[in-house]
């Protein structure tokens, strides 16, 4: 069962992200109702990078690990409906190292997934559209485009 | 009645000579024959003319006294003899008498091989004695140990039970955590079931920021400053954030 390299590697996973992790992400596996931890469902946060439209807010993802990770990359999702050009409507983003046919290394990191996916927020890829609104509005409104994003950062407000 | 006949024979080849039938029942000779029997395993062979049998060493149920004496197995030059121990201290110091060896009527021929034998005896006795002494006091001090141990094992358990709240010691668990603020890292070592306050309070002077401004996080979820790490299950080197509250 190939599910046990999985559950390996995330534990490994981790292990070195409670030791070390970028400022202001979170990086947990689920814990079900039971309290049990379910290692293949990882609940995230994405804080916007300071200096840019996306900074205060913190955007909740949510990992997908398969019983193939790390051979295959996990599923990456916003909330449904989150404003982005390479986000899908349902939420799943869209980034070359996540997949599978293209830029997907079993080396890459949860926490390397995360930065990578911080960097996309303010520098979207319009070569790789995965929804309408947020393409259009970044290639052909730019205000428009920035108020938004702002507004969305306000709608993901820190904790604290 | 049950009668057991003791030879003892110092020469094997001759059974017959000092050949003596004596009736249990009479302390005196039962002490002598406990004492003989003591001594008697390292220089004579003790031939009983029945199997080797604790029954047969106590041989009179009539007497209660012989049932008090205790058998113990001793291997002496590779042979196992039988050590009769017995417990009548009121016969300890009593001088064993020669043995009324005299029914066959040869007391006289064998005068001098009875006092031999009674030279034997007393010689055998205070090895015997010796010998007791020596374990009495083996005992004594196993018993001394044993109670000094319970005791230091009391003391120890009275140590662990009500002392801890007040002692901060060493068996307190430590951990290492690391608090994590923009510019990087810094380490505290705390107890594990230290309150955060403490550490918050640390981080706050060294940083030189009011605390009240400060907000921590640990998985993403804000610690309480009634919390301890023990309480969220961390570990060595788990890294806390730190956050600067917006003054809004």
């Amino acid at each position: 069962m190939s599910g046990g390299i999985a559950r390996g590697r995330l534990a490994e996973e981790r292990k070195s992200w409670r030791k070390n992790h970028p400022h202001g992400f979170v990086a947990k596996p689920e814990t079900l109702p039971d309290g049990t931890v379910n290692l293949m469902v990882w609940h995230c946060t994405i804080p916007g990078k300071t200096g840019t439209d996306w900074e205060g807010g913190c955007f909740p993802l949510t990992l997908n690990f398969s019983e193939d990770y790390p051979s295959k990359p996990p599923k990456c999702k916003f909330p449904q409906g989150f404003f982005h050009p390479n986000v899908y409507p349902s939420g799943t983003v869209c980034l070359s190292i996540l997949n599978e046919d293209s830029g997907w290394r079993p080396a890459i990191t949860v926490k390397q997934i995360l930065v990578g996916i911080q960097d996309l927020l303010d520098q979207p890829n319009p070569a790789d559209p995965a929804q309408t609104e947020g393409y259009h509005l970044f290639i052909q409104d730019a205000t428009e485009y920035k108020k938004r994003v702002r507004q969305q950062a306000k709608q993901y407000p820190p904790l604290v | 009645m049950t009668t057991t006949t003791i030879i003892i024979a110092p020469n094997k080849t001759h059974p017959s000579f000092c050949t003596t039938a004596w009736t249990w029942g009479t302390p005196p000779i039962q002490s002598l024959i406990g004492r003989l029997l003591k001594g008697f395993g390292a220089i004579f062979r003790i031939e009983k003319p029945f199997h080797h049998n604790d029954d047969e060493l106590s041989p009179c149920p009539a007497s209660p006294k012989r049932r008090k004496v205790e058998v113990e197995k001793v291997v002496r030059n590779g042979k196992v003899v039988d050590i009769l121990d017995s417990e009548e201290k009121e016969n300890e110091d009593w001088l064993p008498p020669p043995p009324k060896i005299s029914r066959n009527a040869r007391i006289l021929a064998e005068n001098s091989t009875i006092k031999e034998l009674r030279l034997k005896n007393k010689e055998l006795v205070s090895f015997a004695q010796s010998t007791q002494d020596v374990l009495k006091a083996i005992e004594e001090s196993a018993k001394q140990e044993l109670s000094k141990s319970l005791q230091l094992s009391l003391d120890a358990a009275a140590e662990d039970n009500p002392k801890p709240p007040s002692k901060p010691c060493a068996e307190r668990a430590k951990i290492v955590i690391s608090i994590q603020d923009k510019d990087g890292l810094k380490q505290f070592r705390i107890y594990m079931d230290d309150k955060f306050e403490r550490l918050f309070k640390l981080y706050a002077d060294k940083v030189k920021l009011d605390r009240q401004t400060l907000a921590f996080r640990f998985d993403g979820d804000t610690v309480g400053p009634e919390s301890t790490p023990a309480a969220l299950g961390m570990e060595d080197d788990d890294l806390i954030e730190v956050h600067v509250k917006s003054t809004r």
